[in-house]
């Protein structure tokens, strides 16, 4: 205690002496602060008045829909092909903007580029506030329904009986329809087939499945010996998604699976409960790679790219990462075939119904300033997407196209033969379901996986989820 | 700093000398050992900036891919408007640093020293503030800066990032304002020297410490931030480094190499201030004792 | 002297810029927040008022109230950990050779952004080829546990990031308090033939003493709201049984479309963070600061 008074009567003393020094010095430091203040709020203002005029999100200059085709319009556009990862896509698309601006003058396209995660919670804020750009990338189905319902998407179907007519892939429009409007275009096809790695099966004399009697035997044998039989990245849920819609199409048939969906049927139908099950036995056969309920899908894809794991179920999407990409070793893309999902004896499905569907589609938002500029855009991009996609970014589009004059890859060929002769394509469950649905459908895979729920409960609080409607 | 170590080893008494060693011996150990894992993050991101994904995910996190793939870094480089984006990062970092350190400051002296009835009310107030989960924000305040036509420009994340740093800026202040001797502000006032100067002279030199302490957090939450970036601004051109990420995370695949070399190019310029204002907390005291 | 220091003019002066600041962009967020909780809303359509019916239903919900249980174990053991942190910033602050490399070293792990902490640990945590489970194997451990993917395991192999991420935070804190305690204070407590146990015990550790209460504040504020490295490590899985509340919020407003009860999952989080403050605040409360003051 002594010690504290002492120091304090010493404090007090410099201090006293020091406060006339550094009140010289204190109002240059205080100018000097007002300044950089002042600095800072100009800087601010400065960027304020130059950034207004195109600020916003329809052009300020916009026209009204029935403006004559010299009018100067900016035509807002938002998607998720970033230039350092997509490049392909970007490079298509900053072609076809180019293309558009040169054939109309009056046009100028602006873009916005965000990531996938990213660009979905963006375009969520923009619609509450109903101040969406004017073109813009949207999902299917599920997605696309509380923005139609809010009134906030315009129909295209002008386009579709226009000069797009024809022009898609039967069943790809219809996923953006809601109660007989179609809201978006597809920009792409994708059905989804068993990968797998040929080095393996013929290192344990394997032969491709075609019943899931002989599938299971050949999971027995991959993870007798060790290997690890399927890559599954289920921390991202709708890879088991994946896993449990096919073995419920092979053994509930696909009407079954798409009518629980609608709600017209409950997912307490025995062949539904039978593929959870069966989903579970997988699991209990160790069927997929360690820790797969922690893994992402990255992460397990990783797992079938480097030779551990034997086989992947997954879109056409990852169509380059076996073909064309050269960061994955050639030895590897050579190594890389694909099966349809086996039937299962006595199910009501078959092997040529798929899951899948299109994926992401442009959109014109209802409140645009620009609709019917925009609307022209979305026809040229739709039409331009469809005839570089395939060979400039390994994107199989929503439009129909001549693969015969295309020089692609076997195993495009060969899954292009396959999605001319499907018999039906189950959209994906987490893209067909409401939202709110859909999360719950998503959280009871990753349980019934991760055996925390039994085949009956993960049947119930789906269709109590489903019955909800949101 | 060597001698009084040795002056502190000197005073010990000669019998535990050897224990004493020993125990410092035992420390340094730890130390370093503690301090192998805190810098093994750097080198594992140099590392992984140096890998493509194959390697990323399959080879053991301490190896060096052969051949290193530095292409990452120019393939970052080359990528668009990574230099725009670095110069938003630091001016619109450097203004809201600023302002919310002064600003804050200025509500922690009001709120300490000076006597008014509302000052617990009005802390009050700053703290709850800190206790809202910014997801909630995002649609509100979209909304409220698009009314006041401040979406897609810098104002808006300035604004954002002040507000949002102030309750915690304000907050760390208290607690060393609470501490800090009030003779030297009594005296001042008794000398007849007006509030500016009491603050601007005074209190505010002297708490440069915490101020450089409180400096190098937000600056790091400032540099790091991106979801007000992708919320508020739409322009190539007032976006930040954090964006620069996203451009290697595309639809169905990432770049994670070409992550890496972001993250490493984005972390060069806050460990250069983080080293040069970290002198500054030691500095602190030491140096407003001399020129007080 | 009360004339200059009570002067009304120079506290709104030092106190309206922010305060406003605060009320614009903080708490119309936090007043709409409470309100979109009173509706059934999506997002994008139309609101329908329902009164509490949200709260309601989110007193009811075993999802939420299980995030919130993680939510407060996390809070828990960030308090905890503040003792370490403190006590490495002791050292740190000692003169102790090379104190000074040793701090900055400490403190880099902080400036790492959370999409790098949370690869790091991604690569650390990974079931067949991470840092830890190689470890483990090569010390015989036979078949360790895939710690991001274990129900029972997967939140306390969360909280190690997280501690880890915030040490610099708070060690930069306390490190910055025990520097501002004049040297001459402590030297004086040698000369009285003060042990560096003492010194440390009856010098430091009062002075650091009100830094250390708004620490607390800080830690439990920040874990009851705490999302990022969860989000990117976890998504809440599996199974729910690494969701926080926050994450929990902004599943159910962001991507279930439920935004008013995320809303209210949101104004719920606030409020749950008030009454550990004022807790905190009753329980560290002090009748006097400073013993020099």
């Amino acid at each position: 205690m002594k010690a504290l008074l002492q120091f304090s009567q010493q404090h007090k003393h410099i201090s006293q002496k020091g406060v006339v020094n550094v009140f010289k010095k204190s109002k240059s430091m205080t100018m000097a602060l007002i300044l950089c203040l002042a600095v800072v709020t100009a800087a601010c203002g400065n960027n304020n008045s130059g950034s207004s005029t195109n600020s916003g999100n329809t052009a300020s200059n916009g026209a009204s829909s029935e403006s004559g085709s010299d009018k100067k319009v900016t035509i807002n556009f938002m998607h998720l092909w970033p230039e350092g990862v997509s490049a392909g896509q970007n490079k298509i698309v900053n072609q076809i903007i180019t293309d558009y601006q040169n054939e109309h003058p009056n046009v100028t396209i602006k873009q916005e580029v965000l990531d996938n995660e990213q660009y979905k919670n963006k375009l969520k804020v923009l619609s509450a506030s109903n101040q969406l750009p004017d073109v813009g990338v949207t999902w299917a189905a599920g997605f696309l329904k509380p923005y139609v319902d809010g009134n906030l998407f315009t129909p295209v179907d002008d386009l579709l009986s226009g000069e797009l007519n024809g022009k898609f892939v039967a069943g790809t429009t219809e996923a953006y329809a809601i109660e007989g409007k179609t809201y978006a275009l597809p920009l792409e096809f994708n059905i989804a087939p068993i990968y797998y790695n040929k080095e393996i099966f013929k290192k344990y004399n394997l032969e491709v499945p075609t019943t899931y009697e002989q599938f299971k035997q050949v999971v027995k044998t991959l993870s007798d010996n060790g290997v690890a039989p399927i890559a599954l990245g289920n921390k991202d849920r709708w890879t088991g998604s994946l896993w449990y819609m096919y073995l419920a199409d092979r053994i509930a048939g696909q009407e079954t699976v798409a009518n629980a969906i609608k709600g017209t049927a409950k997912f307490t139908d025995p062949g539904l409960q039978q593929a959870a099950s069966e989903v579970q036995s997988l699991v209990d056969a160790n069927a997929f790679v360690k820790g797969f309920n922690g893994l992402s899908n990255e992460e397990a894809k990783s797992e079938f790219t480097n030779g551990n794991a034997a086989m992947y179920l997954m879109g056409t999407w990852d169509l380059p990462n076996f073909t064309t990409n050269e960061d994955i070793p050639q030895s590897f893309r050579d190594s890389v075939g694909f099966f349809k999902f086996p039937t299962v004896e006595g199910g009501k499905g078959n092997a040529d119904s798929w899951v899948g569907g299109p994926g992401v589609g442009l959109f014109v938002a209802e409140n645009s300033k620009v609709k019917e500029e925009a609307k022209a855009f979305v026809q040229y991009f739709v039409t331009k997407w469809g005839e570089q996609s395939v060979t400039g970014a390994g994107v199989i589009p929503a439009t129909k196209i001549d693969t015969s004059t295309l020089q692609l890859p076997q195993l495009y060929i060969d899954l292009f033969n396959e999605l001319n002769k499907a018999s039906s394509i189950t959209l994906f469950a987490d893209v067909q379901l409401p939202a709110n649905a859909a999360e719950t459908h998503l959280n009871m895979i990753q349980s019934l996986f991760g055996k925390a729920v039994n085949p009956e409960k993960f049947a119930s609080e789906q269709d109590a989820a489903i019955v909800k409607g949101n | 700093m060597s001698s009084t170590t040795m002056k502190l080893g000197g005073e010990a008494k000669s019998g535990s000398r050897i224990g004493m060693k020993v125990g410092y011996a035992a420390l340094y150990l730890v130390l370093v050992a503690v301090a192998i894992f805190q810098v093994y993050p750097l080198i594992w991101l140099l590392f992984f900036s140096l890998k493509n994904n194959q390697e990323v995910f399959n080879l053991s996190p301490f190896a060096l891919p052969s051949p290193p793939h530095w292409e990452n870094y120019s393939k970052v480089w080359n990528a668009g408007n990574i230099d725009t984006y670095f110069l938003n990062s630091v001016w619109i970092t450097v203004a809201a640093t600023a302002v919310t350190i002064v600003f804050g400051s200025l509500v922690t002296f009001a709120i300490t020293r000076m006597k008014w009835k509302l000052s617990s009310l009005v802390l009050g107030l700053f703290m709850v503030a800190m206790m809202i989960p910014v997801h909630s924000t995002l649609i509100p305040l979209f909304s409220m800066f698009n009314k006041v036509h401040l979406i897609d420009n810098p104002l808006s994340l300035i604004l954002s990032y002040v507000a949002f740093n102030m309750p915690i800026t304000i907050m760390i202040l208290l607690g060393f304002y609470i501490a800090l001797p009030k003779e030297v502000e009594e005296a001042a006032v008794i000398d007849g020297a007006s509030i500016h100067r009491v603050f601007f002279s005074i209190v505010f030199p002297m708490t440069s410490s915490v101020l450089a302490t409180t400096g190098i957090i937000n600056m790091i939450y400032n540099w790091n931030e991106f979801i007000f970036v992708n919320t508020f601004i739409s322009s190539d051109k007032f976006k930040t480094l954090t964006v620069g990420v996203q451009n290697f995370i595309g639809q169905y695949t990432t770049d994670w190499g070409a992550i890496g070399a972001t993250l490493m190019i984005s972390i060069l310029p806050i460990l250069l201030t983080f080293l040069f204002l970290s002198d500054r907390i030691v500095e602190g005291i030491a140096a407003g004792s001399v020129k007080g | 002297m009360d004339k200059v220091l009570s002067n009304k003019k120079v506290i709104a002066l030092y106190v309206l810029p922010s305060l406003l600041l605060i009320l614009a962009v903080v708490y119309i967020p936090i007043v709409l927040t409470g309100y979109y909780g009173l509706n059934e809303w999506n997002g994008i359509g139309a609101m329908k008022w329902v009164g509490l019916d949200n709260y309601a239903a989110l007193i009811k919900d075993h999802a939420f109230w299980s995030s919130a249980g993680h939510s407060l174990l996390l809070a828990v053991f960030s308090m905890l950990s503040l003792i370490i942190y403190l006590v490495v910033a002791m050292v740190l602050a000692a003169k102790l050779k090379g104190a000074n490399l040793f701090r900055k070293i400490y403190l880099i792990p902080m400036l790492l952004s959370s999409v790098a902490i949370a690869q790091l640990w991604l690569k650390i945590y990974h079931p067949t080829n991470g840092i830890m489970n190689t470890l483990l194997e090569s010390l015989g451990v036979a078949n360790p546990p895939a710690w991001l993917a274990e129900t029972d395991l997967v939140l306390f192999a969360l909280f190690i990031p997280i501690l880890w991420q915030y040490a610099g935070f708070y060690i930069l804190i306390y490190y910055a308090a025990l520097k501002n305690i004049p040297s001459s204070l402590e030297e004086a407590a040698k000369i009285d033939g003060a042990s560096s146990f003492q010194i440390a015990y009856k010098i430091k550790f009062p002075l650091v003493m009100e830094v250390v209460k708004v620490t607390i504040v800080l830690a439990v504020v920040g874990s009851l709201k705490y999302f990022d490295l969860i989000y990117v490590m976890t998504d809440g899985g599996p199974n729910g049984s690494s969701e926080v509340m926050a994450s929990y919020m902004y599943h159910k407003a962001f991507k279930a479309y439920d935004f008013g009860y995320g809303s209210a999952v949101g104004f719920f989080l606030l409020i749950i963070c008030l009454v550990a403050t004022w807790i905190i605040r009753k329980a560290t409360a002090s009748k006097d600061t400073i013993q020099y003051s």
